[in-house]
């Protein structure tokens, strides 16, 4: 995206968005209202254990019943305007990136695509996702959303407890060359933590195929490759993209995972917190968390630039 | 007892160890020629291309006719094989140049570089070019794992051993980074 579209951002955030948020503050105010009385009430209700109970574990509990009582509340009465939020500010923030761009605030790139991917094996039990973009940048289609992937185990006691394997966003976009095999660019772990020794034990586990050796010392410092042909992943990571991911990786402050298959390209950017969410208990009327959905949609959807994916000089147009 | 056992022990786990360091030297050589087939392979993409380009662009160069068959012939020689790997390698340079200089004449055919056939044709081949160089870079890597191999310890050791020398990796010879002088190409 030029940089014009990020200069210009607050003006426009002035003109178009201010007289959105500023309906929605008022929505806003009303469930603060709400949920300070419904905070009151059970405290009020809580409380008086205390003096009932002298034990500490026994004071626990109408605590956390409270707590979930309340966060419970608290959800089903902001969902409304959560999505009012999404649908009327989100939705213009994604349409001023790019007009073609498509929001769709409660879909989600599928699980189907996600393990298409390849790049988690892990079996998934919970799959959610949500803030799906959809368009084209120039010659390029992409896609992506928000996803949170996890795992359950159950301990001795029958207990079942969440692992995450993947939350932050998921990207999947249209690759500018041919090619035929799976490639992997993942998080170098191994080389990090135990140096050649890492190195060595990479080329052992053939999960994602051959480990492939790249001559960009930079990039392989912070990523390790596999592919099932030599020739291909080179032809896919020329030099001139090793450094656009090294880029991109720095850009995005984020362990970054990629895949190329099937004439696309995968991109895993984690992130822990969740995002493009408004606040319920600060205030929407300022630019910082205006800002912050910017730069977190303009992250991605720039990925085309980021990578060239718009250069077309090979057969692929 | 023990000790007999002991020391089997030690012969074996040495055994071992040289049958792994073996195989993996063997498999490192392997995998240098099976790099240079890599390559091998793209060029022929390439050479299987020059007809096509040839009869593409020869109705619109009337005077570039002596570069196009030159081209011809050189891809015919290339094509006939029985070339150790130094002259393949020194062949396609010529072929490289030869068919830079083509793309950059086009320039001054402007109906020649509008028409559709042309700007597929020019796709194939910078397609083509960026493999062959991934072909070249998956063989200079290859090359680079084989020559450790041969010099580290204690795998130098065994290499010796085995005659196995350096190999030397591809380097991009003088005449492809130079820009292609287009006058001197079709002033011959």
């Amino acid at each position: 995206m030029d940089l014009q579209k990020s200069k210009q951002l607050y003006p426009f955030y002035v003109k178009e968005l201010v007289p959105e948020i500023e309906l929605l503050e008022q929505d806003r105010k009303k469930i603060v209202k709400k949920m300070t009385i419904i905070g009151l009430v059970l405290a009020a209700l809580v409380i008086p254990f205390f003096f009932i109970v002298d034990e500490i574990g026994t004071m626990i509990f109408p605590v956390i019943i409270a707590a979930v009582i309340f966060g419970w509340i608290l959800h089903y009465s902001s969902r409304d305007y959560a999505s009012d939020f999404k649908d009327s500010v989100l939705q213009k923030i994604v349409a001023y990136i790019d007009p073609s761009l498509v929001y769709t605030p409660t879909m989600s790139i599928s699980e189907g695509q996600f393990m298409q991917s390849g790049i988690f094996r892990k079996g998934i039990d919970e799959f959610d996702g949500d803030d799906y973009v959809e368009g084209k940048i120039g010659a390029t289609k992409i896609e992506f959303s928000e996803i949170h992937a996890q795992y359950e185990t159950r301990d001795s006691k029958g207990r079942t407890s969440h692992h995450t394997i993947f939350k932050g966003l998921f990207f999947i976009g249209d690759f500018n060359k041919h090619f035929s095999g799976d490639t992997y660019v993942l998080p170098d772990q191994a080389e990090r933590l135990l140096g050649g020794l890492g190195g060595m034990l990479q080329g052992v586990s053939k999960k994602y195929g051959e480990l492939v050796k790249l001559e960009d010392p930079v990039f392989e410092k912070e990523f390790v490759v596999y592919s099932e042909d030599q020739i291909e992943a080179r032809y896919i990571l020329s030099p001139a993209l090793m450094e656009r991911i090294t880029k991109f990786k720095q850009k995005s402050g984020s362990r970054i995972s990629m895949s190329f298959k099937g004439s696309k390209v995968y991109v895993a950017i984690p992130f822990a917190k969740n995002l493009f969410e408004p606040k319920i208990f600060s205030t929407i009327l300022d630019f910082k968390p205006v800002k912050e959905f910017f730069d977190d949609f303009a992250l991605t959807i720039d990925i085309v630039e980021d990578l060239n994916l718009n250069t077309r000089i090979w057969t692929k147009k | 007892m023990g000790a007999i056992i002991v020391l089997l022990g030690i012969i074996a786990f040495i055994v071992l160890v040289i049958v792994v360091m073996y195989n993996g030297l063997v498999g490192k050589k392997n995998t240098t020629e099976n790099a240079f087939a890599g390559i091998d392979t793209m060029l022929k993409k390439r050479y299987d291309l020059i007809p096509n380009l040839v009869a593409t662009v020869q109705q619109y160069m009337q005077h570039e006719k002596s570069t196009l068959t030159q081209v011809t012939e050189m891809r015919a020689r290339a094509m006939a094989g029985g070339m150790s790997n130094d002259e393949k390698v020194a062949l396609d340079n010529q072929i490289s140049k030869a068919i830079g200089g083509i793309m950059v004449a086009v320039e001054n055919y402007p109906d020649l570089k509008a028409s559709e056939n042309f700007d597929q044709l020019q796709r194939t081949m910078t397609e083509i070019e960026e493999q062959i160089s991934a072909a070249r870079r998956a063989y200079n890597a290859a090359i680079t794992a084989y020559n450790n191999g041969i010099e580290m310890f204690p795998t130098n050791i065994l290499a010796g051993m085995m005659n196995y020398k350096r190999k030397e990796v591809f380097v991009i010879p003088e005449v492809q980074r130079e820009n292609v002088d287009v006058k001197d190409l079709f002033s011959k």
